[in-house]
């Protein structure tokens, strides 16, 4: 059976505005059933990526697959694709509803395909969604922009910054959405500025900084590559000779009852077998990277 | 293509704006209508700089509609048809909503065909309104009669040709064709600030480009030295229509007007089209 095509594709992807190059020869691949995090500083070209993927703006060089299908602008595959690209705009002077109505129908799509309860469930807005949008907070904005994302189950979200402009309590609720879509096999690429949330929700991460690709792997493997880690052993002092002469470890700090070691891409798993060669028996290992530690780190690395 | 002109119009229909400009559709014929009836124009200079037209509104209210739309022509009617083409796309844009709208599966051609739709059927709209909120003023007014010897006895005109009397049908007949050709004539205005509408995220900057290429067709047309070329500027031939109720009938010069905005259709549009359809959407 051939390989099942990834639900996003993005190949040598660039795009210049002018002088400008937002985006250099960027690739990368979100399969079915992923949560992708894509980060990167302000100006690393995140929503220009996004921008290009649904369709809103034109690659200078390279391309875009969407669901297996290469990307032009108003390509039908996108009503398989639910977006939200940067804020939550609408038409001010129309209800919340009237607005996703005229959204899902402005394409010729049946209103009673739109599974508009689910979508509405998710805004949470209550009686709020019959009044004009321009009466809404931010936050009801963005919410209802999620909502519009929802619309028709589609099998791909693209989602910009999705909890700006949320309290914490509706950003969890929306963390906790983005785990039961991806359970539900919905793949979700999503651009966030908040470290803590990605790490939370995403399984795969794209680190971008001025256009180009950083990194891109699973969570684990990004932040097992970079960070620090602590060793609870039973002889420190030989744990220490042991790890110090090590590659890719950068230093060794005693922290009783054990160590604190500084890491520079080697799995955590190479250590503990060395230690375990050297008759060091290891109580407990812990993580003490985030993935804040990941991404500093890879932007330092590029700086350098 | 129909559901989008449904949604399209369903935007016009509940935007406070479309209600303001047609409300100004329907004052101007009723004030005009109510400002003959209580201050009766008793000479020519009295009707407002129109002549005849304002005396000749006391005989019938047939003729209250064609002295509006001689009011409304002249700029307030410009400003409303370059107001609905110049919003068409700058709006959404300025709202923020026009990447919503091209994130769904809809072609960038058939949407801004139905912008031109629907943006045409309001100023269809605004006109009719002009002619018909006139008819039921001028009729209240000064009743349903034509005009002719018989009505006209006891105004006072500096002059008026015997071909320029008409029958009830044939008055009707003359607004109609009237509003039509007043309508044509701004649409190389309106194909302008279309064109802008779709290249820039402020609406008021389109519907400038529109009212500001009228004026300044209008000045150009009034500097004697460019009269050689003057049968260019597309406001040229905008009031040729009133040949119609002059005794005249549809002259050459009517024909050339329509025939005269056909260019600037077709090159502000063919632009507007060419561009949006590549533009990348950062708004």
């Amino acid at each position: 059976m051939a390989p099942r095509e990834p639900a996003i594709e993005v190949a040598g992807l660039s795009k210049d505005f002018g002088d400008v190059l937002a985006v250099d020869d960027l690739s990368f691949r979100v399969d079915h059933g992923q949560v992708c995090g894509l980060l990167g500083p302000n100006g690393a070209g995140k929503t220009t990526t996004l921008r290009v993927l649904v369709g809103l703006l034109r690659p200078s060089a390279g391309g875009v697959r969407l669901l297996g299908v290469p990307m032009t602008p108003s390509n039908p595959v996108l009503a398989r694709v639910g977006t939200m690209i940067e804020h939550s705009d609408f038409v001010p002077f129309l209800s919340g509803m009237r607005n996703l109505r005229i959204h899902w129908q402005e394409a010729g799509a049946k209103w009673s395909d739109a599974n508009v309860d689910e979508a509405l469930a998710v805004a949470g807005l209550g009686e709020a969604i019959n009044r004009k949008v321009k009466t809404y907070s931010q936050g009801m904005r963005q919410r209802l922009g999620i909502a519009r994302a929802l619309l028709g189950r589609p099998e791909v979200l693209v989602l910009d910054e999705p909890t700006n402009g949320l309290d914490p309590a509706e950003m969890r609720e929306i963390r906790d959405l983005i785990r039961r879509l991806a359970a539900r096999g919905a793949t979700v690429l999503l651009s966030s500025h908040l470290l803590s949330e990605v790490e939370q929700v995403c399984s795969n991460v794209v680190v971008m900084d001025r256009g180009k690709l950083v990194a891109a792997g699973t969570m684990a493997e990004l932040t097992a590559a970079t960070g620090s880690a602590y060793f609870g052993v039973d002889d420190v002092e030989k744990a220490r000779q042991v790890l110090a002469t090590h590659a890719g470890v950068r230093t060794v700090r005693p922290q009783p009852p054990g160590l604190l070691v500084d890491l520079d891409a080697v799995p955590r798993s190479d250590l503990v077998a060395a230690l375990v060669d050297a008759d060091v028996g290891v109580d407990t290992v812990e993580s003490t990277h985030r993935l804040e530690d990941a991404f500093l780190g890879l932007l330092a690395h590029e700086e350098s | 293509m129909a559901a989008l002109f449904r949604t399209e119009m369903t935007k016009q229909w509940r935007r406070p704006r479309t209600y303001v400009a047609l409300g100004i559709t329907v004052a101007i014929p009723v004030i005009t209508t109510i400002a003959i009836k209580t201050n009766p124009p008793s000479s020519p200079s009295g009707g407002g700089g129109l002549g005849n037209f304002a005396i000749i509104s006391q005989a019938t209210g047939l003729y209250l509609p064609v002295l509006a739309l001689r009011f409304m022509s002249r700029f307030l009617l410009v400003i409303l048809v370059a107001l609905f083409a110049g919003d068409a796309v700058a709006s959404e844009a300025n709202w923020g909503n026009l990447r919503s709208m091209l994130t769904r599966p809809v072609s960038r051609s058939r949407l801004l065909l139905v912008k031109l739709e629907s943006a045409g059927l309001m100023a269809i709209i605004a006109t009719a309104l002009i002619g018909v909120t006139g008819l039921i003023a001028g009729t209240i007014a000064f009743g349903w009669h034509p005009l002719n010897q018989q009505t006209v006895s006891g105004l006072h005109l500096f002059h008026i040709q015997a071909n320029a009397f008409q029958s009830t049908s044939q008055l009707l007949g003359n607004l109609g064709l009237a509003s039509g050709y007043v309508l044509w004539s701004i649409v190389g205005v309106a194909a302008l600030a279309f064109m802008v509408s779709t290249m820039t995220d402020s609406p008021a900057a389109a519907v400038f480009a529109g009212v500001g290429l009228y004026i300044v067709s209008q000045i150009l047309n009034n500097i004697s030295s460019l009269d050689p070329i003057s049968f260019i500027f597309p406001t040229h031939y905008m009031d040729a229509w009133t040949s119609l109720f002059e005794g005249s009938g549809p002259t050459g010069d009517m024909l050339r007007g329509t025939l005269l905005q056909i260019p600037y259709v077709v090159v502000f549009g063919t632009y507007a089209w060419w561009s949006f359809r590549r533009k990348d959407v950062l708004s």
